[in-house]
């Protein structure tokens, strides 16, 4: 589903590309729940925003479905992936049904309108994290854990078959991590949805990931 | 909001606008109701002097706060506006500057080169300080910092502008500061048809973004992934904030809060963050505040107006400090 080849990522300072990792190979499927593993600044997230298209890849390629990342338009990239992110949102009287139905996004009309279809695939991803009794409160009264829900059910309302999470249990007690872990693991399980996540707690994550994906210092990149 | 919802409270709105007008139209220093519909004097005040300031009102009120609705999302800051955060500062400078242009090389008799010299560096000042104003908020994402930095902005080019005045003749200086007490009652009818395509066409652009203003209250990277092109419609949004503010800002002069407290206060009243939702309440509820201060500015004295900034000043800083005080929409 995901192929990366001799991947190089970074970030511009000025016209000056500055390298943060490179020679990164791997090849990630459809149903896998991948850990991505490594010290804080090694480039975790430099790494998942390089393959969600936020950030241009400095050299190499990322195929996704067979066709090159650079080849997307936005809104098909936005078709194909969705990702979930540590920065928290809030404010402006966004409910939980607001931040849901924005997954709609790729497929509505400029004027935002929802159609039928549209709404029953928002009920059906708020019901798929047990969201639909609180689909009417204000973002800002949930908690950090019922937040993250709202968030991967904004994913799922996507309805992308590629999820990225960059520190989905950052704010999260111990009990909601592993429920966390718990949805997505089904979510690989039973809709087939390639699941990148990245965390900092590795033992929890080792008790439910498929793959793991490891970066270390001097670009050694462990992909099992 | 539900479809029925929200058709009600925009027929009310239109309804309670519609009287505004009607309101504004019938005060003045003339009893429009002692005089005969034939009459000539009847006719010039009310069609070359009422109705374009009225007109005037509807279309200041309402694009300030369709231009503050705009940057309170693009920042995701309720505390942006154009006033606030210097655009206004910046328009101001640049009309002043435009002005003694003008006088020094004497076009100001043509009605189209004057007015299309000031209009134009209005625009352009808008048009710098947002981006610089959004040059900060990507280097520094705190809201406070950003306000401070609107202000001093503000204060800077406000000295700036002091500086032009000291050197201007008694009679420039007595046009910016008569101007910049803020009026809606020096345009002419030839005024209202330079100002209203502009108007419209911002107001048609702004629904074209509806979309991408949703996505964007996530935040850029979820509005990224959601296909939106976060560049692009920043670029739009200023390009629309700034004409509309140097448009306003030219033949208005600065007019103060309308921006920054008419969408906080659609969206505490209204309750929904959808911005098809908050551009028309936003619209409305604009045109309806410029309208009661014109109207109050009137009641308090039919023989010398009371200038407009007075008034949307005393009703626009409490709902600012209103906000301040409330963390849930200062989190935003």
């Amino acid at each position: 589903m995901i192929e990366v080849k001799q991947l190089e990522i970074g970030y511009k300072k000025g016209k000056h590309p500055v390298s943060v990792f490179s020679n990164m190979n791997m090849n990630l499927n459809a149903g896998d729940l991948v850990g991505l593993m490594g010290d804080n600044g090694i480039g975790k997230s430099t790494f998942l925003k390089t393959i969600t298209g936020n950030l241009e890849p400095l050299s190499g390629d990322i195929i996704l479905n067979g066709i090159n990342l650079r080849q997307y338009s936005a809104q098909q990239l936005a078709q194909q992936l969705s990702v979930v992110v540590t920065e928290k949102i809030g404010g402006f009287n966004l409910t939980v049904w607001d931040v849901v139905a924005s997954g709609r996004t790729p497929y509505i009309n400029i004027f935002g309108k929802l159609s039928e279809d549209d709404e029953a695939i928002v009920i059906k991803a708020l019901k798929q994290l047990n969201l639909l009794p609180l689909k009417d409160k204000l973002i800002d009264e949930l908690s950090d854990g019922q937040r993250q829900k709202v968030m991967i059910a904004k994913s799922l309302a996507q309805q992308t078959p590629v999820i990225v999470l960059d520190e989905p249990t950052a704010f999260l007690d111990h009990t909601s991590r592993h429920h966390l872990f718990n949805v997505l693991k089904q979510l690989c399980t039973e809709q087939g949805k390639l699941i990148i996540v990245s965390s900092h707690d590795l033992e929890l994550m080792k008790s439910y990931i498929t793959r793991s994906v490891t970066m270390a210092e001097g670009n050694q990149l462990e992909v099992l | 909001m539900t479809k029925k919802h929200f058709i009600t409270i925009t027929v009310g709105l239109l309804l309670f606008a519609l009287a505004l007008i009607a309101c504004d139209l019938c005060f003045g220093s003339v009893n429009l109701f002692s005089l005969d519909s034939s009459d000539p004097l009847f006719r010039t005040i009310l069609y070359d002097i009422r109705l374009p300031k009225t007109l005037t009102a509807v279309i200041a009120g309402s694009g300030l706060a369709l231009c503050g609705l705009l940057m309170q999302s693009l920042f995701r800051n309720p505390l942006a506006g154009p006033y606030v955060l210097g655009v206004s500062s910046g328009a101001s400078l640049f009309v002043a500057i435009a002005t003694m242009l003008i006088s020094s090389v004497n076009i100001s008799g043509h009605y189209f080169m004057g007015k299309s010299v000031v209009t134009l560096f209005s625009i352009g000042g808008a048009f710098f300080v947002t981006l610089v104003i959004l040059m900060v908020a990507r280097k520094n994402k705190n809201n406070v910092t950003l306000l401070l930095v609107g202000l001093m902005l503000g204060q800077v080019l406000g000295a700036l502008q002091g500086v032009i005045e000291f050197i201007s003749s008694a009679d420039n200086l007595k046009t910016f500061i008569l101007w910049g007490m803020g009026s809606v009652g020096s345009t002419t009818r030839n005024d209202i048809w330079f100002m209203l395509p502009v108007y419209l066409s911002a107001i048609i652009a702004s629904f074209f973004l509806v979309r991408s203003l949703n996505a964007i209250l996530l935040n850029d990277q979820y509005a990224q992934n959601l296909g939106i092109d976060v560049g692009r419609l920043r670029l739009i949004i200023i390009v629309i904030s700034a004409v509309l503010v140097g448009i306003i800002t030219a033949y208005c002069g600065p007019i103060a809060f309308v921006g920054i407290s008419v969408p906080i206060a659609s969206r505490l009243f209204f309750k929904t963050s959808h911005h098809l939702h908050q551009i028309v309440f936003c619209l409305l509820l604009g045109a309806c505040v410029v309208l009661i201060a014109d109207v109050i500015c009137q009641l308090v004295s039919n023989q010398l107006m009371l200038p407009i900034n007075t008034v949307t000043t005393l009703i626009g800083s409490p709902v600012v400090i209103w906000l301040l005080f409330k963390s849930k929409l200062n989190a935003g």
